[in-house]
């Protein structure tokens, strides 16, 4: 069978390789942090009819803000099209406001004019158009010597949708999501994030260390702390943006890519046990090659659930399951091949260390 | 091998009544139930799948004290009951911070207007000058009964207290306004923020701790606008932090999407464990519908709310759920290599493969508990689903697949290839299992 503590050097420098490029990348680069972060405003517009291509979508964008303003962002789903713009990093509460309504308000303005003003399925549309009369009769009714209870007007006039929130769209086009948050909210959120990501880190190398002896809890956070740094190199070379949801996935790689490290530290934890006479190079080869099938039938049980999820959710949705397909994969070639080895060298230069001249050193040894 | 045969039976109509129950609920009587997810009551859609809209309102103020605090959160919670939105959260975030969720609302500069206008209440003179301020009433409040004298009609009114200072300026400015009765200028407006909540007549002096004010009130309205008069005594005004507003339109497709999604991920893990592990993967599989089962069930009763990524969280789970299987068979293979029965491969398989299964769950429960713990919104859905599958899928794995293969050996189904060995080994083990 294939050695792989063998030809750990050929895996070791593949890892490093990616380690150093999203190092590097983390530095120079950074990330694209998207609007949960950065504070600013997403909205998602449903166009129907005309097939649009996101440059022009851009120039219509840019266009309808005016000078020196852009949309950070500019991305098309499906029929769908995302356009984000940032806010600047010291805009006041009731600048925002009015910047936040002035962006909404001129471009669905721009796109109603290029796109058409929706139209939806009749039979929606009908129970659209009960509503505007009722917001007519009361504000009818806010003359102030007569108004008595405007509490009660205003519920009417929330209660009534946005004339076309409902039904199917057939032409034009539509708001279908908005996000607005502020730059300060941004920061917050991510210094939870972080704070959570280290807490995660801490209670899962506490665990580790507690059921597993030294080496192999160091090996184990090792691993884990590879796999979430080529996920967010991967990150930060692609500029995929970065929103709350990436954080919840990376927390979740976190937790499971560590699943089958766990697996097979487990069976070099018996092998070591059940046999004196192999070298650790040799109880950690057999360990990963051991549990070589469960590693790839549990990796693919799971790539096939969450892939479904990528492949047939909407954009929110695939922006969650990517990172942790990433992490999945990353996590298991770093599973089956780095920590069996780094344990395995580890161990061997402890024991080298301990006693140099020493029989049981020797095989070892043969290996550095 | 009947009672096995009847173990395995019950077990799997058990399984069976499970799902049915997780997916269209029991109805013992119209007041003892349990909802499915299928029932209308059966699932709290978080708002990025119901569509609505969210606001996060700040305190416009440094270091806000808790009861303030408090306070806001009432105060918007009554504004939103008064207005329908009785199905509204309204929640704290962090130390100054409140997290308004309205289920169905699209517009929401309305909402953000009628629910942060909390900042100034002003009584203004016909003339438009500004006579005192919401800081100076102590007190409002609605109440019932007979409002004049010799009028026996019952009716809601609202009833107002002011401070001594607030008193002092009522009485001033009561006492013009009256004096204006003749060119029908004897009003005095309630502003809040500008917009006028109601304009009474003054028909004489007021120079008292309190008033009150009439009209033809329903109950609801005097409640409300008693709020709103309360409201102004608020110390601080609300700056918004954050809105989001999902079309229902865009949470319907999330929805079916990421249902369709779950239904064939899950086909797909069934196939594969069947495929690779032939009778025990059977078994696992019987297992994984007892999970989905338990979680439908869970989902309906303990109204959970399901945020798009928390059914992400379900169907990862899934996937997840079937990792205590493969690592228990690919242990059942070894043993059955090393040329053991059956039942003490079997066995043996579950006992070794124990500590893996357990130490590998706890680290992904470690990440979901904090997120459930630290993380807010829909990451919080998904910290609990995540949580809840795990733990879920565990105990079926373990316990269920267990069960059922032990019913299967009881029942003499023993044939090695049906355990995942690839060469059929019948009538080896009779010779080799002596240890059994």
């Amino acid at each position: 069978m294939f050695d792989i503590v063998q030809k750990k050097w050929i895996f070791f420098g593949i890892s490093l390789a990616l380690c150093l490029i999203s190092i590097v990348s983390l530095i120079f680069r950074g990330f694209n942090l998207d609007t949960d972060f950065s504070g600013g405003i997403a909205l998602t517009y449903e166009v129907k009819g005309d097939d649009f291509s996101t440059e022009d979508m851009s120039a219509l964008v840019s266009e309808a803000l005016g000078a020196g303003k852009a949309a950070s962002s500019v991305q098309k789903s499906g029929s769908d099209v995302i356009i984000k713009v940032g806010y600047d990093k010291d805009i006041t509460d009731e600048e925002r406001t009015e910047f936040s309504n002035t962006v909404r308000d001129s471009i669905t303005t721009a796109l109603e004019g290029k796109f058409g003003a929706p139209v939806v399925d009749s039979a929606a549309a009908a129970e659209a158009t009960a509503a505007p009369d009722e917001t007519a009769a009361t504000e009818a009714t806010a003359d102030p010597a007569a108004s008595t209870d405007p509490a009660a007007a205003e519920a009417v006039a929330t209660e009534a949708p946005a004339a076309n929130a409902d039904g199917e769209l057939t032409s034009g086009v539509r708001l279908k999501s908005m996000d607005d948050i502020s730059p300060s909210s941004g920061r917050e959120l991510a210094r939870s994030a972080l704070w959570m990501s280290l807490l995660a880190c801490a209670a899962i190398l506490l665990y580790v260390t507690f059921r597993f002896e030294f080496t192999s809890g160091c090996v184990a956070i090792i691993a884990l702390v590879h796999d979430v740094l080529i996920l967010l190199g991967v990150y930060s070379i692609l500029q995929i943006s970065v929103n709350i949801n990436f954080i919840a996935a990376v927390l979740t790689v976190l937790g499971y890519s560590i699943n089958n490290t766990i697996v097979i530290m487990d069976r070099i934890r018996e092998n070591t046990r059940n046999s004196r006479k192999e070298t650790y190079g040799e109880i950690a080869n057999n360990s990963i090659w051991q549990t070589m099938t469960r590693s790839i039938n549990t990796t693919i049980t799971t790539l096939l659930t969450i892939g479904m999820v990528f492949i047939i959710g909407v954009a929110s949705i695939k922006a969650f399951a990517l990172p942790i397909i990433i992490g999945i994969v990353v996590g298991f070639f770093s599973s089956v091949f780095i920590t069996g080895p780094l344990w395995a060298t580890w161990r061997d230069s402890a024991v080298n260390a301990k006693r140099a001249a020493a029989g049981n050193g020797k095989s070892n040894s043969k290996k550095k | 091998m009947s009672r096995s045969l009847v173990k395995f039976a019950a077990i799997i109509l058990v399984i069976a009544a499970l799902l049915y129950v997780g997916v269209y609920g029991l109805d013992f009587t119209d007041k003892y139930r349990i909802p499915g997810v299928m029932d209308s009551d059966g699932i709290t859609q978080g708002l990025d799948l119901k569509g609505g809209t969210v606001i996060v309102f700040r305190a416009a103020t440094t270091d806000p004290s808790e009861e303030d605090m408090d306070n806001v959160v009432n105060l918007l919670r009554r504004r939103l009951d008064f207005q329908g939105y009785t199905e509204a959260s309204v929640t704290m975030q962090g130390s100054n911070k409140v997290r308004v969720e309205i289920p169905d609302v699209q517009d929401s500069d309305t909402a953000v207007e009628t629910l942060g206008a909390t900042a100034q209440l002003e009584f203004k003179d016909a003339n438009g000058n500004t006579i005192m301020t919401g800081s100076e009433v102590t007190n409002a409040s609605s109440e019932y009964g007979q409002t004049e004298q010799g009028i026996s009609r019952n009716s809601y009114y609202i009833s107002m207290e002011f401070t001594p200072e607030g008193q002092q300026k009522f009485s001033e400015a009561t006492r013009t306004a009256a004096a204006a009765k003749s060119s029908n200028m004897n009003y005095i407006t309630i502003e809040m923020d500008g917009n006028v909540l109601t304009a009474p007549r003054v028909n004489e002096q007021i120079d008292s701790d309190s008033c009150i004010i009439t009209g033809e009130f329903t109950a609801d309205e005097a409640s409300a606008l008693a709020a709103n008069i309360k409201s102004g005594q608020l110390p601080f005004s609300l700056a918004v932090d954050e809105v989001k507003v999902v079309s229902a339109t865009l949470g319907e497709e999330a929805l079916s999407k990421a249902i369709t999604a779950g239904i064939i991920g899950l086909i797909l893990v069934l196939l594969f464990m069947l495929l690779i592990y032939r009778l025990q993967g059977l078994m696992a599989d019987f297992a994984l519908m007892f999970y989905v089962a338990v979680v439908l069930i869970l989902l309906a009763n303990f109204h959970i709310n399901i945020t798009l990524p928390g059914i992400a969280g379900i169907i990862l789970a899934i996937g997840m759920a079937v990792d205590a299987n493969v690592v228990i068979f690919e242990r059942v293979k070894e043993e059955l290599k090393l040329g053991k029965t059956v039942r003490s491969a079997v066995d043996a398989g579950f006992h070794r493969a124990l500590s893996a299964v357990i130490d590998s769950n706890v680290t992904t429960i470690i990440s979901a508990v904090i997120l459930w713990w630290l993380g807010t919104g829909t990451i919080k859905g998904f910290g609990i689903t995540l949580f809840m599958g795990i733990v879920v899928s565990m105990i079926s794995a373990i316990f269920v697949t267990r069960f059922l293969l032990k019913q299967m050996i009881g029942m003499n189904v023993k044939n090695p290839w049906l355990y995942g060995l690839n060469k059929s080994k019948t009538g080896s083990e009779s010779v080799k299992g002596g240890k059994a």
